[in-house]
């Protein structure tokens, strides 16, 4: 039977976080948002991530404001952004699914398709590189390349900007923030601000290893002992609390002749079929998975790494068959679901 | 030690801190539901041969206090080589039985670096300094075949003639004990040189690929030695067992000025040390029951009997 991942309601938890619970704290300003409601800025860390909060990891030149964010989360739920005004962001990168896409090859405009599954892009405050194949290098660089991605939004930056420096409100929002009107520069900013104010610590596995294992029941502590072992390996990649190394690998989900990831960014042939390492908090919610959404379930993905891959000779070493019981297997998937953190899933503050 | 209580201690500490506010470095080592879960196996570990590093300045601190002010820099550009050639990251090289080895991973760590001297006198700390001159957090130098900005090994010394050098290939005891958590680069998870069994660092991580002549797998060789398909060479939290290289060479740092060497890192040694006849059975329980493991345990107790370091000229 499976554990709660639900219990507590969602306005608890915003609650908690309002009062400065949820392993941060809230820069005192900001926390008195509009109207009595938490601020869209809180200072904060899921557990076991690195040093620093949210707010540390923001780049001198683009401090963590409220201003920033605010002006940020508009952009991103804003179609103008688009060439044909109709796929923002927020298209692809759906609350509900932990800002993933359902769907393993996200839509774009006039209906093009890209080319890989739109990833979560929750706690990517701790990021160090971005998109799958890690080629940009911050989450400001990060912002601009959807928009102007013929696949995805197909607008030049120009032209983004144009259209919202159009609008005398974002203007005013613009100055508030950058203190300037809008440019390429500031709209990827402010873009950057708002996703990393998208903070998820407060799912189960978060508050067992603060030491609460009230949603941590024995089966997810032997699914977390799995997912250490030697057995399945997934330290390597996944170590605990932050869940990812920042790292490329070949998981073994690369087949020859398919999208070769890392490979062109690098230019080295080692690095052929690797892709980013994922955060695993929501994964549960994230479906479908891998680079190019090709396993629709967690249990797919299990079944994948079981079989040590799907046989390409550039998988990585480590990546190496093993049997699972289905005890096991329903261990470490009950551990996976304890990475889900509801709160944030329906948090309004998050939402257009 | 009772490392249950500690870790109990540890999981407490940081849910009240949590609580007021600021700190979420609740994680313990050792993985699952806190730190103890890694160190049953870890308590047989033995330190071999492995030449214990035995630093003398013990705390594990980001900013370690420098040795000195000023001096000269000894800066020591890293150059892999393998069968006298150069080894190159993330491309094919050339094996001596037709085939070829892609290195997909190399990462280690370099600390404690000491400077020689002749006859006998005692050697000379020296800080692991940045391009600017400034001590390297925790006095730690990061080798990521990856980054070519962590190529070069700079240290600042007093100016003068040395024998070589010689460091501990790895961490500290101190650092070793330490969450990732709660420390910074190089000493957190995205090093990709964690180690939860352990509790504690991998000193040194390898992994590549093989191919034979026509194309297929091979396990590979050089001209004199198999070569593992990964090595990750580690140690435990409980006991200092980070190995010391020990590099000869004449070394003379001229008086306000730097010297520019290079030293070679010698995959041959390497993959032989990791590959010998050494019985690594006493540890070959939980942690340790992995291959690449088991070939780090080997590498690290053969380490001060190989020449995987060599100054050149």
């Amino acid at each position: 039977m499976a554990e709660p991942t639900r219990s507590l309601a969602a306005g608890v938890r915003i609650s908690l976080l309002s009062l400065g619970l949820l392993a941060g704290c809230s820069d005192g300003a900001e926390k008195a948002a509009q109207d009595g409601a938490p601020s869209l800025i809180v200072s904060t860390s899921p557990a076991g991530f690195p040093k620093g909060t949210n707010r540390d990891r923001a780049p001198a030149d683009n401090a963590l404001s409220l201003e920033r964010a605010l002006l940020g989360k508009r952009l991103f739920y804003d179609p103008q952004l688009s060439r044909t005004n109709d796929v923002s962001c927020g298209t692809c990168h759906q609350q509900q699914y932990a800002f993933a896409d359902p769907s393993a090859i996200s839509t774009g405009v006039d209906g093009r398709t890209g080319t890989r599954n739109a990833p979560s892009i929750v706690n990517a405050a701790w990021g160090k590189t971005f998109f799958w194949d890690g080629r940009a290098d911050s989450l400001e660089e990060q912002a601009g390349k959807p928009i102007e991605n013929p696949l995805e939004m197909d607008l030049p930056l120009a032209d983004a900007v144009a259209r919202v420096a159009a609008d005398p409100s974002y203007a005013e929002g613009f100055q508030k923030a950058y203190g300037e009107a809008p440019s390429e520069s500031s709209l990827q900013k402010a873009l950057a601000s708002f996703v990393r104010s998208l903070v998820s610590g407060m799912s189960p596995y978060d508050r067992h290893l603060r030491g609460d294992d009230s949603e941590f029941g024995p089966a997810r502590k032997r699914g977390e002992a799995l997912f250490q072992s030697e057995k399945v390996e997934c330290f390597h990649c996944h170590p605990s609390g932050e869940l990812t190394n920042e790292g490329y690998f070949n998981n073994g989900t690369y087949t020859a002749g398919g999208d070769a990831g890392r490979q062109p960014v690098s230019g080295r042939v080692g690095d052929l079929g690797k892709f980013k390492v994922p955060g695993l908090r929501n994964i549960e919610v994230t479906a479908p998975y891998m680079h190019d959404g090709s396993l629709a379930t967690l249990d797919d993905v299990l079944e994948q790494y079981a079989a040590g891959g799907r046989g390409d000779p550039t998988t990585d070493p480590l990546i190496e068959p093993f049997a699972l019981s289905s005890d096991e297997k329903a261990d470490l998937l009950e551990f996976l679901r304890s990475l889900t953190d509801p709160a944030l899933l329906a948090d309004p503050r998050f939402a257009p | 030690m009772k490392w249950q209580s500690l870790a109990v201690l540890l999981a407490q500490a940081a849910a009240l801190a949590g609580v007021l506010g600021c700190s979420s470095d609740a994680r313990s080592r050792g993985g699952p539901g806190g730190g103890a879960a890694g160190l049953s196996g870890a308590s047989n570990l033995s330190s071999g041969g492995g030449g214990s590093a035995g630093s003398t300045d013990s705390a594990c601190l980001e900013n370690p206090t420098p040795r000195r002010s000023q001096g000269s820099v000894l800066s020591l550009p890293l150059q892999l080589v393998m069968d006298g050639k150069p080894f190159v990251f993330g491309q094919p090289n050339a094996l001596a039985d037709g085939g070829s080895l892609v290195p997909l991973n190399l990462r280690f760590y370099i600390s404690e670096v000491e400077l020689l001297r002749a006859g006998g006198q005692a050697s000379i700390p020296v800080d692991v300094v940045t391009t600017s001159g400034v001590s390297e957090p925790y006095g730690v130098h990061f080798f990521n075949a990856e980054d070519g900005d962590s190529s070069t090994l700079r240290v600042l010394a007093p100016p003068g003639d040395y024998a070589g050098l010689s460091f501990a290939l790895g961490i500290k005891l101190s650092c070793n004990q330490q969450t990732p958590a709660s420390l910074t680069d190089p000493l957190t998870d995205s090093s990709q040189m964690t180690w939860p069994h352990t509790g504690g660092f991998l000193f040194l991580r390898y992994e590549g690929r093989s191919a034979s002549a026509d194309g297929g797998g091979s396990a590979g060789a050089t001209s004199a030695h198999e070569i593992p398909a990964a090595v990750h060479m580690g140690g435990n939290i409980t006991q200092e067992l980070v190995p010391r290289v020990t590099v000869p060479g004449a070394l003379s740092l001229p008086m306000g000025g730097r010297l520019e060497k290079s030293m070679s890192v010698v995959m041959d040694e390497i993959f032989k040390g990791a590959t010998s006849n050494i019985d690594v059975s006493d540890v070959a329980i939980g942690l340790l029951s992995t291959p690449e493991a088991e070939a780090g345990e080997r590498l690290r107790r053969e380490l001060p009997a190989l020449h995987a370091f060599v100054l050149e000229p």
